[in-house]
């Protein structure tokens, strides 16, 4: 792919906008509070872009066009069952508990609700993640700008590090979630007419469904067996794995979202954000899967539009959008195109560098190493461990360099941890019983017994470290499956100590537990003020979108 | 100096710049130049205005409070 003259100069735009942005918001950030949190300033319409922003990183936008290629329709599970449902149950039901208790964050929250212990084991792991996974999109980052352009891997670090840096570190995470807006509009602008363009040289829907083969144009036909479908999952690990477990378990667990919706200016626009944040999220699908699909149209059609191999002789589906950009788009709107790419993993980079500088801060440094210091000091903090977390993402990116299957383990570890900790959520939130040790105890069962899950089973050739019993039709299976197990045994763990240890008392859980907190009826008449009116609908939507593609 | 802190007004300015340098690019570009780029560069630019003039509306509105 040759760049032009154009498509450097729309780059170099879009760097210079986001390093502005970030020297704008610096003369505003005075405390920690405002580095870390804003401040509680911004308003609903950034709060919602950013909520589902913050998660449009690399993986989705090349990951989800990868999918669309390989599983076809059924990859809108990832919204339409793995994210409206949660995104909405969230507003509803969870933001309360987050917004009323005054946390700063979600490990906070499990501190107020259950202990230290619990709020630290969550705060680390959730730091490492973050960290790691900063340095994975980075890594991703650059071998796709050394493979599709042929830019050095080491110059692609550390000039989207550095980028990165300087906004986060001068506007704090009110910077990076302006960004995440500016990102989110880039993104769907850029690559809208590559779909469309996409389309018309497929021949439109009918062209596509002439085309592609029957099983990968539907989203419930065939889940009846993992053979009858191309994800090779059945309807048990698709609703209950995907559908419950993993998605309840990342939007409302996890602090990288959660912390956008934490920023609004009240609890009623707190609730709103994850559930105007699904609108465009059901939608998204038409810009990230429909790619893939239209992919496969085109390669029955014309010549040229085949996917390469990658070092293991296997199909590199993560090039598809890639691929797409480099036969579709002219000099001009391809520099828009490479911005949004280059947009997409900077936005992931940033939304994990400031949920990590603000639960390090917060969660491990003021509640471990100094407790009262002046609001001047945590915001040096806040600096300090945002150059801290850019160096380790580079440094896990040239680890990650070395050490291909580091991307496949970071994905568990995720699962691995999200899982289960949406079970010390249900339990802690809901049942006024659990117990800080239920909590912890659960917690630690619930990922020991992810891990053991994917030891003694293997899918793609991957897992199966331990002994292999069983075999599962795709990694997708596989993750699913395992998500369920490591979520009911930290159910019944927690349960089970809880019943035998001291519960905090009734006064200490106000706020904290769904029976123990006065209700807040909604006043509001007007029905998009409701969020009960408003998830109602955006669920009504989401119900008719799985009806026309069934 | 308000007005840059809008998140409207920088994505307006942000998607003008861009759609103009597309346009420009069309107009002035000998082969290979795409009729998506002057599509691209109209519904840019357009995107761009309407973000302006509402960060221009909600100043005005603030003002009159």
């Amino acid at each position: 792919m040759k760049l032009a003259l154009i498509d450097y100069a729309i780059i170099a735009v879009y760097f210079l906008f986001v390093i502005g942005i970030g020297f704008l918001l610096k003369r505003r950030i005075k405390t920690g509070n405002d580095f870390l949190m804003s401040n509680r300033s911004i308003p609903l319409w950034i709060t919602s872009l950013a909520f589902i922003s913050a998660n449009l990183g690399a993986q989705e936008v090349l990951g989800m066009a990868a999918n669309g290629a390989k599983y076809g329709l059924y990859t809108v599970h990832f919204y339409w069952l793995g994210a409206a449902l949660a995104m909405i149950f969230l507003g509803i039901f969870m933001m309360p508990f987050y917004y009323g208790s005054k946390a700063r964050s979600v490990p906070e929250y499990l501190k107020l609700r259950f202990d230290e212990k619990t709020r630290t084991f969550n705060a680390l792991t959730f730091a490492v993640m973050t960290v790691f996974s900063s340095g994975v999109s980075l890594y991703a980052l650059a071998m796709l700008m050394q493979t599709i352009l042929g830019w050095d891997f080491d110059v692609s670090i550390w000039m989207a590090a550095g980028v990165v840096l300087v906004y986060t570190f001068l506007g704090g995470l009110t910077s990076a979630v302006y960004n995440e807006v500016l990102q989110f509009f880039l993104i769907v602008l850029g690559i809208a007419p590559l779909v469309y363009i996409g389309l018309i040289k497929a021949g439109g829907w009918e062209g596509i469904v002439h085309h592609v083969e029957d099983a990968k144009l539907h989203v419930w036909k065939g889940l009846d067996n993992p053979s009858h479908n191309p994800m090779g999952v059945d309807l048990f690990s698709i609703t209950f794995g995907l559908g419950f477990v993993l998605a309840f378990g990342y939007w409302c667990t996890d602090f990288l979202v959660v912390q956008r919706a934490l920023i609004s200016r009240n609890l009623n626009e707190a609730q709103r954000t994850p559930i105007i944040a699904a609108v465009p999220k059901i939608l998204m699908p038409a810009i990230v899967i429909l790619p893939g699909i239209v992919l496969l149209a085109l390669q029955k059609q014309y010549s040229g539009f085949e996917l390469p191999v990658n070092a293991n002789g296997q199909t590199d589906y993560n090039m598809v959008m890639p691929l797409l950009l480099q036969k579709l788009y002219p000099n001009g709107i391809l520099g828009v195109g490479i911005t949004a790419l280059i947009a997409s993993f900077m936005s992931g980079m940033a939304g994990n560098v400031t949920a990590f500088n603000t639960v390090w801060t917060f969660d491990i440094y003021q509640s471990h190493i100094k407790k009262n210091a002046s609001e001047k000091h945590y915001l040096y903090v806040g600096k300090a461990t945002t150059i801290v977390g850019i160096l380790i993402s580079i440094a896990t990116a040239y680890v990650a360099r070395g050490f291909n299957s580091i991307m496949d383990l970071l994905q568990l570890v995720f699962s691995f941890v999200n899982a289960p900790l949406f079970a010390t959520f249900f339990l802690g939130m809901f049942w006024k019983r659990t117990t800080g040790h239920g909590a912890f105890w659960g917690l630690l069962s619930g990922t020991t017994a992810a891990a053991f899950a994917h030891g003694v089973t293997v899918a793609e050739g991957k897992g199966g470290w331990i002994t292999n019993i069983h075999e599962f039709y795709s990694g997708t299976s596989q993750a699913f499956t395992i998500a369920w197990i490591s979520f009911i045994v930290c159910f019944i763990v927690t349960a089970l100590i809880s019943l035998a240890t001291k519960p905090k008392s009734n006064e200490e859980l106000v706020g904290l537990v769904y029976s123990l907190t006065p209700k807040q009826y909604n006043k509001s008449k007007v029905w998009y003020k409701n969020p009960l009116w408003l998830g109602m609908l955006v669920l009504l939507v989401t119900i008719i979108f799985n009806i026309i593609f069934f | 100096m308000n007005k840059l802190f809008d998140l409207r007004f920088v994505i307006g300015l942000f998607f003008l710049i861009v759609g103009l340098l597309v346009l420009v690019y069309y107009l002035i570009s000998t082969s290979n130049k795409g009729t998506i780029n002057l599509f691209c560069g109209i519904v840019f630019v357009l995107f761009g205005i309407i973000m302006l003039l509402a960060s221009r509306v909600k100043t005005e509105r603030r003002e009159n409070l």
